[in-house]
């Protein structure tokens, strides 16, 4: 039941993008087009989920002092093994998201769930709450990507749907996530309002 | 003063265990990022020059730009030039490839940060393929010559100016080189 509720409670009851208001930098800059905002939830996904999963297990050795620059080593290490392996195996995506992987490591979902969650509860629930918190930022990022990619460019995953000339431009610019961000926050309000 | 050496050696010891970590993968998936990066430069080459087998840095006189000679077989069949014009809010670095006749055969743009939906349609083939066929003597200016795309004058006479300098430079090439 516990294991459920680690895992279940990223997605929307504490979504990190749309209810604790995280990671917001990266969800602006690279949810322009759906195939972004993809690529960069795999990769947030793999560094949330394998420093959660380490950080849960050394936790118990960990000084409490200095457990921040030890989070920070473990993050790092795994952005930077993102990196290579992105830059080696999936190039087209890696030019895309360009500056973006690097700075996951400041990404605060990272550091956010390390501190938040995963120094205090075992390993199985610290890996469900990354499972978690990344099918959460998955949603939020995907769907913001498809909102203002059919607005902006009038095409999804790059697949033109109508002529651009009539799309709005502002929503493909940083503007257009605020708007975005901004309505879906607003809509998942008033259901959960309608549920309680 | 114990107690901060035992933090010291701690973290000493997951430093090192996280730079043998990285070391390891570095080793793995360092030649494959090497492969590719030289892979997909080739590839741009030889889509800007098609026809061309392979290619060979030149250097010119007088030029700044970065000039590769193509070859088929032995006859060298265009050259491809690579600038880098400052353009709205990046610099917008292109290939363009240029025919014996010095004529635009093709260009590409590598990498630029123009504004999304406004400059950065200076990758879109509709913009390109009107330089296609310009030669030295023609004018390239944008709206005369060239349609600019609405809304970014700067960006679209930022290419203008980068393939007006690649071919002064491709002409300063071939009158140095007999």
């Amino acid at each position: 039941m516990n294991l459920w509720k680690d895992f279940n409670q990223g997605i929307v009851r504490e979504n990190p993008v749309l209810r604790l208001m995280i990671g917001l930098c990266p969800t602006l800059a690279v949810s322009n087009n759906a195939i972004n905002a993809l690529g960069m939830s795999v990769a947030v996904a793999f560094v949330l989920i394998g420093s959660n999963l380490v950080i849960a297990l050394i936790r118990k050795i960990t000084p409490d002092e200095i457990r921040i620059p030890i989070f920070l080593i473990i993050i790092s290490t795994f952005v930077t093994v993102c990196d290579y392996v992105m830059q080696a195996y999936t190039q087209a995506l890696y030019q895309a998201l360009g500056v973006f992987v690097p700075l996951i490591v400041v990404n605060c979902i990272i550091l956010g769930r390390a501190e938040a969650f995963a120094y205090k509860n075992p390993v199985l629930n610290s890996v469900l709450d990354g499972v978690g918190m990344s099918l959460g930022f998955t949603l939020a990022l995907g769907s913001i990507g498809v909102i203002r990619e059919v607005l902006g460019a009038g095409s999804v995953f790059g697949i033109p749907l109508f002529d651009e000339r009539i799309a709005a431009t502002i929503m493909i610019l940083p503007p257009g996530a605020f708007i975005t961000i901004g309505c879906i926050m607003a809509f998942l309000n008033k259901m959960e309002n309608k549920v309680l | 003063m114990g107690k901060i050496i035992k933090l010291g050696v701690t973290l000493g010891v997951f430093c090192v265990i996280s730079a043998g970590m990285l070391a390891y993968v570095f080793m793995m998936t360092g030649p494959r990022i090497e492969a590719n990066a030289k892979a997909s430069f080739d590839g741009s080459l030889r889509e800007v020059l098609p026809g061309a087998e392979s290619f060979k840095n030149v250097a010119a006189p007088g030029a700044k730009s970065e000039i590769y000679e193509g070859y088929t077989g032995d006859k060298a069949v265009g050259l491809v030039v690579k600038v880098a014009p400052r353009g709205y809010s990046s610099e917008i670095v292109m290939l363009v490839g240029v025919d014996p006749e010095l004529r635009v055969k093709g260009m590409k743009i590598l990498s630029q940060r123009e504004t999304p939906g406004l400059g950065a349609n200076v990758e879109k083939p509709k913009f390109q393929k009107q330089f296609i066929g310009k030669g030295v003597k023609d004018t390239i200016e944008p709206k005369k010559d060239i349609d600019a795309i609405t809304g970014a004058t700067i960006s679209s006479r930022a290419v203008c100016e980068g393939v007006k300098t690649v071919l002064k430079d491709s002409e300063q090439y071939r009158k140095a080189k007999p």
